[in-house]
């Protein structure tokens, strides 16, 4: 479900908005447009303004300047219940005093739905969910997952017209995070009402997102599709912030060579795309995706310092003389420490960024400064 | 020797903890046991030196004599009741939603607010006492329950915000959250929300404030005369008037101090969290 | 609410809402009487035919305190009283805290007995002892007495320092297990792994106590001392049950001579200007109690 103009309003717009605590920044121009029907992710580490921003959203917090547009109106001065959003909150929030069933009612009953009707909701939600047998029980006799459920309940039971979910499965194992996503994911696609999820976890964003908005000490550092924020990163810091391993970034200045720039990393040489619109002598960060790197022949020297396999595949650190790269070898690698080898990269899988502003020198587009 | 172990001590550490803590209960229970011994002894055995505590002396004449004869101490009783429950109800009501904005709510300056009405409870009762006799006897509430009651209110508002406050700083956010987001407004999300998850602290407020009423003397003595009389008064008065009879002095004594008793013993586990815990913090 | 308001907005307006009846209260049943009772400490106030009349004296009741024998005994009482009192309370409170936090008190019997004296009305508390102490049939003469050591039944409130002392044991023994109470809150605040890694570092008990213990329970030991100290100050009940201030003044602390000036002999503006010392010892300690509980930082909000 991309993106795509048509005449109905954008579901979530921000425009310009920044919020300060006293005088500490905490979000600063933060634009944002989001179709109805997206799943959303903002994506950043603690304190870089995610769960803020999310609040702006719901009308939990208040913004100290900008625009925030639901459906088309402003809503600066609404309070949450006339803004009809739902939340699903990290730790779930749920009412410790109130039974599944009236926690999920609880939303019904402050709107003055009658009693019947609430009961019949209640029922169907939990139903959907399977909860039947568990809505008499106070939250603290429930599983982690069971909670997990029950918070999604309370937030679907009033068929809202905005989804916003705050690091919602930070608090379960592993497994049952996954499992969640999964149930999160086809919720959506069942119901698809608009979403804004936040969290730390870069491999949630992108199993779970249409798109992402990666989010750096107040800003939004790009905002685009898992695809694209993955393999094109705005910025060093979205390349670095996403993937795993995280991405080895080298730095180096580029100089003119025989078939195309190059950057000289310590004893070696790595070849850039001939695309690439840069000058010699330009400082430069590059970065390459471990699975672009390819072991055993190449022009790249070097010895193996550490194996790391974790299942799938095995995570190989290579250095050399001032330099050094992970490679991702499927399956259980036999290479021991110490071992000479030689690597391959192809130019066109070398990220490169502008070492002082951080931004991606794109292929093939001379970009200023 | 395992950490456990360790804990518990060697013999000796062992065998002094013990001593101590008989010479603890002995020190703390004694006298106690002598009020409601001497309660339901006759006055010849309580007179002989040193007592005498055979079984054939024990009496419950005392209780029947000073039930029957001291229609004050009914009385005393009825007011100290009124006068402690209509403090606590009181308090509580005012108090749990100051607490509450104090807490949670953004008032500004919420902390030096706090410490300020804190800082009230240290009052020296004398400081008060003066003005505010002089104002209540102008306005004609002298021997009045109701005069009696909005004092202890005061000295009791400032104990129940510190405690409940203590505890609304510890309410995780998302809960007023999720409640403004399911259509709870701010008094809503503080009635159906805060207070149904607040009742240990709410209780040991409540506990702690009855008590306090309960108690008092120095205002009861100068606020009052006599049908206003609360119970420390009318044991205080017996004392001096009866103080020979020793029995249904210690009777009297007991019968006032017994409700109080059993509702700290009753809630001595809230009382230990709300109170002690509260006075420790900020 | 009649214009559309933010969530955090309601909040703030609710907050005033909820917090104003409160401050109302205080404000006039605490706040006017203490600023009256500072002016009538200036003033001379005569009760005249039912009417009250008052002028102002500027220093004299001030100047009389320095000159007043009571008043220079009554001060001596009170600071003997409250010092001995808060070291007695805190070091014993501190050894039942010990006691309780030991694996062996964790008995429901003990909290029990930590609660009741506290909720024991003064003045029972008071009548109680009068009849412990009893010169004729008192218990405690029995007692002692019987186990050889005394040899006649003593008037424990006859002399006057043996009056005054046992008025402070009579205190200490009902104010002991609140502070208790607190000391034991804080124990248990002391993370158990400090002890466990005492315990692996091979830190005798001795070492213990002193290197884990008490620096952990120093803001706890500091809040008991200078809460007792205000208790302390504020004896009353107990002095008028017990002793009336016999003999000789002997146990005449100051709370109980600004009462007895006050509605005994009538003279109400000397009477608050005892009260105001009272009032400022009392100030000086409340700050003192909120420097301490008062975590650092908050202070700039």
């Amino acid at each position: 479900m991309s993106p795509s103009p048509s005449s109905t309003p954008l579901a979530i717009e921000l425009r310009g908005v920044a919020k300060t605590f006293g005088s500490v920044p905490v979000c600063r121009d933060v634009d944002l447009a989001i179709a109805a029907g997206e799943f959303v992710t903002l994506l950043g580490p603690s304190g870089c303004g995610k769960t803020t921003t999310l609040n702006m959203v719901a009308g939990l917090e208040d913004c100290t300047s900008g625009d925030i547009l639901l459906a088309g109106r402003r809503v600066n001065e609404l309070s949450p219940v006339e803004r009809d959003v739902a939340m699903v909150f990290q730790n779930y929030a749920l009412y410790p005093h109130m039974t599944v069933a009236q926690n999920i009612g609880f939303t019904l009953r402050m709107r003055g739905t009658p009693r019947a009707e609430i009961d019949r909701r209640v029922k169907d939600v939990t139903t959907a969910l399977e909860l039947s047998h568990v809505v008499d029980r106070l939250p603290a006799q429930l599983s982690g997952g069971q909670q997990q459920r029950v918070a999604i309940g309370r937030a679907i039971v009033r068929e809202p017209r905005i989804f916003l979910f705050d690091e919602p499965f930070s608090n379960l194992d592993a497994a049952l995070r996954v499992k969640m996503r999964a149930e999160v994911k086809q919720l959506h696609r069942r119901l698809g009402v608009t979403s804004l999820f936040v969290t730390h976890d870069q491999e949630e964003a992108m199993s779970i997102s249409d798109r992402i908005a990666v989010m750096n000490r107040g800003r939004v550092e790009q905002f685009g599709t898992p695809e694209e924020i993955y393999a094109r990163p705005a910025t060093r810091y979205v390349a670095s912030f996403i993937g795993n391993p995280q991405i080895e970034l080298l730095s180096g200045i580029v100089e003119a060579h025989e078939g195309g720039p190059v950057v000289r990393i310590g004893s070696e040489l790595v070849r850039l795309a001939s695309s690439l619109n840069t000058p010699a002598g330009r400082s430069v960060d590059i970065g390459v995706r471990p699975e672009h790197v390819r072991l055993g022949s190449g022009t790249l020297a070097g010895r193996v310092r550490l194996v790391q396999p974790v299942g799938p595949s095995s995570h190989v650190v290579i250095e050399w003389d001032g330099g050094s790269l992970i490679a991702a070898q499927p399956g259980f690698c036999r290479l021991q420490p110490g071992e000479p080898i030689r690597a391959e990269i192809s130019a066109a899988d070398v990220m490169v960024f502008d070492h002082a502003s951080g931004v991606r020198l794109s292929q093939g587009m001379p970009r200023a400064n | 020797m395992s950490y456990a172990h360790h804990r518990r001590g060697g013999f000796s550490l062992r065998l002094l903890t013990g001593a101590g803590l008989v010479l603890f209960v002995i020190w703390s229970a004694a006298p106690i046991l002598w009020l409601a011994l001497s309660s339901v002894l006759e006055q010849r055995a309580l007179i002989a030196r040193p007592p005498d505590l055979s079984p054939q002396n024990l009496t419950l004449s005392n209780f029947i004599t000073v039930i029957g004869s001291a229609a004050a101490l009914g009385r005393g009783m009825l007011n100290s009741l009124i006068v402690a429950l209509f403090a606590t109800l009181a308090s509580l009501a005012l108090g749990a939603p100051a607490a509450y904005a104090l807490a949670r709510l953004s008032v500004p300056r919420a902390s030096a607010i706090a410490f300020l009405v804190l800082a009230t409870q240290m009052l020296p009762s004398i400081a008060i006492a003066i003005p505010l006799f002089l104002v209540i006897s102008r306005l004609g509430l002298i021997d009045n329950l109701f005069s009696l009651g909005v004092v202890y209110l005061s000295f009791n508002l400032p104990i129940v915000i510190w405690i409940l406050r203590n505890f609304f700083l510890g309410i995780p956010d998302g809960l007023e959250k999720a409640a403004a987001i399911d259509g709870a407004g701010v008094i809503g999300t503080f009635w159906h929300i805060v207070l149904p998850i607040s009742l240990p602290p709410l209780g040991a407020a409540a506990v702690f404030a009855f008590v306090e009423a309960w108690n008092e003397f120095f205002f009861a003595l100068i606020l009052t005369r006599q049908s206003a009389q609360t119970v420390p008064l009318v044991i205080a008065a017996f004392a001096g008037q009866y103080q020979t009879v020793f029995g249904q002095m210690m009777a009297a004594a007991l019968i006032s101090v017994v409700p109080v008793i059993l509702l700290a013993v009753l809630f001595r586990d809230w009382i230990v969290r709300g109170f002690a815990d509260g006075m420790m913090k900020g | 609410m009649p214009s559309p308001a933010t969530y955090e907005q309601r909040r703030q307006t609710a907050g005033l809402f909820l917090l104003a009846p409160s401050i109302v209260v205080l404000l006039a049943i605490l706040g006017y009487p203490i600023v009256e009772s500072l002016l009538l400490a200036f003033q001379k106030v005569q009760l005249a035919a039912g009417g009250i009349d008052r002028q102002f004296v500027g220093l004299a009741n001030f100047q009389r305190l320095v000159a007043d024998e009571t008043f220079r005994r009554a001060l001596l009482n009170t600071l003997y009283f409250a010092a001995a009192e808060v070291v007695l309370v805190v070091l014993i409170a501190f050894a039942i805290a010990l006691l309780l936090n030991h694996p062996f008190g964790r008995a429901g019997l003990f909290r029990i007995l930590l609660v009741v004296p506290w909720a024991i009305a003064p003045v029972a508390n008071a009548v109680l002892w009068k009849w412990i102490l009893n010169a004729n049939y008192g218990v405690l003469n029995g007692l002692l007495q019987s186990l050889g050591i005394i040899d006649v039944y003593q008037v424990w409130l006859g002399t006057p320092v043996s009056a005054l002392n046992f008025l402070l044991l009579v205190d200490v023994w009902k104010s002991v297990p609140f502070v208790a109470l607190l000391l034991l809150a804080g124990l248990q605040r002391v993370p158990s792994v400090l002890y466990k890694a005492a315990y692996m570092d091979g830190a005798s008990r001795l070492q213990t106590l002193m290197h884990v213990t008490l620096p952990s329970m120093r803001a706890a030991i500091a809040v008991a001392v200078v809460l007792q100290t205000i208790w302390s100050l504020r004896i009353f009940d107990l002095v008028f049950v017990l002793t009336r201030g016999g003999p000789a003044d002997a146990t005449v602390l100051l709370n109980f001579l600004a009462y007895r000036v006050t509605f005994n002999f009538l003279d109400i503006g000397y009477g608050a200007a005892i009260a105001n010392v009272i009032f400022v010892m009392t100030i000086l300690l409340a700050i003192l109690y909120i420097r301490l509980v008062r975590p650092a930082g908050e202070a700039a909000r």
